[in-house]
């Protein structure tokens, strides 16, 4: 029997459209997860991201979901999706500062270069430290649509340039990963993300 | 980073059609199968404008809207009647990663941008604009697909609207729109240099020529491109090798 993705929707912005179509395309099975009973039941966790940092904190935790997120992510894989990686960090500061879910030690900041800001289209990572989530997509083109950056020093997994600026594209600790940017909205080079995550 | 190439699909449900100067409809299509058309020849993005829900104050049909989404693996932005953070959610349920605002915000209520940026994030509230030159030299803000004028500066209103915590302009051209007579160069040149958030410019595409001239326009986010796609003339990835062997990378 396969593993159960569960697909964190608790948001009022939850676009999950893409990433279940993806996860289906890749040949994986995902339920919704809304509370921590439908947490119980799943064996792996994404963590969807479309929305603001404070907003999103504020619904896992009118939804009792903080406590058993952290409890469940030491060991369930997960993967964050932009915002979804953002919001495990220990503090971000989009709209104020609130803490996050302190899956791993790393700041949320605005993202500050030269070039426009939302960053918005599409990037190339450059992979930096190998894991099984980012195989087989070394040289593909990803799209990114965010405002906020993750500050992070030790877990990086890959990093993308914008605008002669360097930050942090995807992180990886152990069982949990995270990318910056959207698979489920980056054509097939996403859905390998997603099957490589079902494969993981 | 490229500039993103995107298919604009102007629709009145049931179909896509093709306003001529924002009146004139002609169908040409329904909106999923050319999204799915448009995807296929490499779209970066695709825009869905229900062009009749705002004028008609009715809600944006959301079926059409999944259908729509179901087909591509690329953002979708959706627009058309938005009047309140309700509908906002609506259409991200429904498949939409953006959600495009002129009408309300322009007419009545654009604090609701500041209340969107700060409830979705800005990077996916984007604010439509309808230019429509002046005599003066200037631009006015048109809202419902080019029918109503309002007293805005379009120049003012852009930064405003960044202020307020817009994460894109998609900058429409009312007198351009469904022309194919070139894009207006200088608003774009002009709303891109004014504002620090991605700029994408639409009406106008009326050759590949016209393409690279808005191209060229530095630190522009991206193009839309509608009735030129929807004649057949050239494939988004005509455009894209027409525009890379040009040193424009996209």
């Amino acid at each position: 029997m396969s593993a159960t993705i569960g697909i964190i929707d608790t948001g009022r912005s939850g676009n999950t459209f893409s990433i279940k179509r993806s996860i289906s395309l890749a040949g994986g099975k995902w339920v919704e997860v809304k509370d921590v009973q439908a947490l119980e039941r799943v064996d792996k966790i994404i963590l969807p991201g479309v929305g603001a940092f404070k907003d999103a904190m504020h619904e896992l935790t009118a939804h009792g979901l903080v406590g058993p997120l952290q409890e469940h992510m030491n060991r369930k894989p997960t993967l964050g999706i932009c915002l979804g990686m953002q919001i495990m960090a220990r503090i971000g500061f989009e709209h104020g500062k609130s803490e996050g879910l302190n899956i791993f030690d790393a700041e949320v900041q605005p993202l500050r270069c030269e070039g426009k800001v939302p960053h918005m289209g599409f990037n190339k990572i450059n992979i930096v430290k190998e894991n099984k989530i980012l195989k087989g997509v070394e040289n593909e083109p990803f799209y990114f649509m965010h405002s906020y950056e993750l500050v992070n020093y030790t877990d990086i997994a890959s990093l993308t340039s914008y605008k002669s600026h360097q930050f942090v594209s995807a992180i990886a600790k152990g069982d949990i990963f995270g990318v910056q940017f959207h698979p489920e909205k980056s054509r097939d080079a996403g859905v390998q993300i997603f099957k490589n995550f079902i494969d993981y | 980073m490229t500039l993103r190439i995107i298919a604009k699909l102007d629709v009145k449900p049931p179909f896509v059609v093709k306003p001529v100067h924002f009146e004139g409809l002609r169908k040409v299509g329904e909106p999923a199968e050319l999204a799915y058309k448009y995807y296929q020849q490499g779209a970066d993005e695709i825009i869905y404008i229900d062009i009749v829900s705002s004028l008609y104050q009715r809600k944006l049909l959301t079926p059409y809207i999944e259908e729509t989404a179901e087909k591509v693996l690329v953002p979708l932005g959706v627009g058309g009647g938005v009047r309140s953070l309700d509908d906002f959610s609506n259409l991200f349920h429904s498949g939409a990663d953006k959600v495009l605002v002129n009408t309300e915000v322009v007419q009545n209520s654009p604090d609701l941008i500041n209340q969107a940026a700060k409830t979705f994030g800005a990077q996916s509230v984007v604010l439509n604009i309808e230019a429509k030159r002046l005599p003066t030299g200037t631009w006015e803000c048109y809202t419902d697909c080019g029918r109503i004028r309002t007293s805005k500066d379009v120049l003012e209103w852009v930064q405003e609207a960044a202020q307020r915590g817009a994460g894109e302009i998609v900058l429409q051209s009312v007198d351009r729109d469904g022309r194919r007579l070139g894009f207006d160069l200088e608003l774009i040149q002009k709303v891109v240099s004014l504002v620090d958030i991605p700029v994408v410019a639409a009406s106008g595409a009326g050759s590949l020529d016209d393409i690279l001239a808005v191209a060229r326009i530095a630190n522009l986010g991206g193009i839309a491109i509608a009735s030129l796609l929807h004649y057949d003339e050239v494939t988004i990835h005509d455009i894209r090798e027409f525009l890379r062997n040009r040193g424009v990378e996209v």
